[in-house]
């Protein structure tokens, strides 16, 4: 695996094969766990994505929708209030089917960049644009929450225990195993951010500034 | 440690309607996790918010050293558009009236 670099205006990473199979598949992991089913199944929509229990796009849901019972999910949609139960359920009930299909494609993006690769680069090249990168970035971000959860990274002490104890573990142990996966993607993302912040600034994307 | 009022005060997106009045207004709490990378949370409030670097830093430090930082100010309904975008780039965000 080799850092992102900036490389004929792109942001461009280099991941031999078998690296590409492992972050495919958690990728997919992730996306199954979101409930997009599996991604080596389907054909991908070319927009949108079918959500379960809003068949047929985007509609405002008018009955309450349960929290995530795992919490690995719960991570990636969570409570917007900690202490009133109305503000957070109006809240999922308004958003989630959104954030839901927003993570998934953004999911499925980057598990097609890992799997086809960019024509007209190497072959172990992950080629991100700076347009992409923003959604990139969340998508690691994504991917590094489950795992987190996966291992119980609960504090700062915990999750600086983990990066100490990287190349400790038996590499047939699973938790040794979710670790190092854990560790190098935390490592693709900083890259990532180093050349994105050291790029021209961009424009805000985001939040409208426009109103009022 | 509590909230820094400074941190908030220039964040003055005029409500809607035009009013000001306090029961208006609420905030977006982003609180800390030990997952998220300091420079990523220092770039999601540079680029969603739009706040300058300096900024950003203070309230990703704030977020880091005392657990949570005011990171907006608004109405309801606009806070629940910050607190999504919090989600999206897998921020843990809430929302709750201001002055709590």
């Amino acid at each position: 695996m080799r850092a992102f670099r900036r490389q004929k205006g792109h942001y461009v990473a280099q991941l031999d094969p078998g690296e590409r199979d492992v972050v495919a598949s958690v990728v997919a992991d992730v996306a199954e766990l979101l409930g997009a089913g599996r991604l080596e199944d389907g054909n991908p929509p070319a927009t949108g994505e079918p959500v379960p229990g809003a068949p047929g796009g985007w509609s405002v849901r008018t009955g309450p929708v349960p929290p995530p019972q795992d919490p690995a999910v719960r991570r990636l949609l969570p409570d917007a209030s900690r202490d009133d139960p109305e503000v957070a359920d109006e809240f999922r009930r308004l958003t989630e089917d959104d954030l839901r299909g927003r993570k998934v494609a953004r999911l499925r993006a980057l598990w097609t960049a890992l799997v086809r690769g960019e024509p007209g680069w190497p072959e172990h090249a992950l080629v991100v644009s700076p347009d992409q990168a923003d959604d990139v970035a969340a998508t690691l971000t994504d991917l590094r929450l489950v795992l987190g959860e996966r291992l119980g990274i609960r504090t700062d002490a915990d999750s600086e225990a983990l990066y100490d104890g990287l190349g400790d573990g038996d590499e047939d142990d699973v938790r040794a195993y979710l670790a190092s996966v854990y560790g190098a993607l935390s490592w693709l993302q900083e890259s990532l951010l180093a050349v994105m912040l050291a790029a021209p600034e961009r424009p805000g994307t985001g939040r409208r500034r426009s109103d009022g | 440690m509590g909230v820094v009022p400074a941190l908030t005060a220039p964040d003055t997106r005029p409500d809607v309607a035009g009013s000001t009045s306090t029961a208006d207004a609420w905030v977006t709490i982003v609180w800390n996790d030990p997952v998220n990378l300091m420079t990523y949370v220092t770039y999601v409030f540079r680029t969603y918010f739009g706040y300058p670097t300096e900024k950003a830093e203070h309230l990703m430090r704030q977020v880091h050293e005392e657990g949570r930082a005011v990171v907006s100010t608004g109405n309801r309904e606009a806070m629940e558009i910050d607190v999504q975008a919090m989600h999206s780039y897998g921020l843990w965000a809430t929302m709750q009236r201001g002055g709590q």
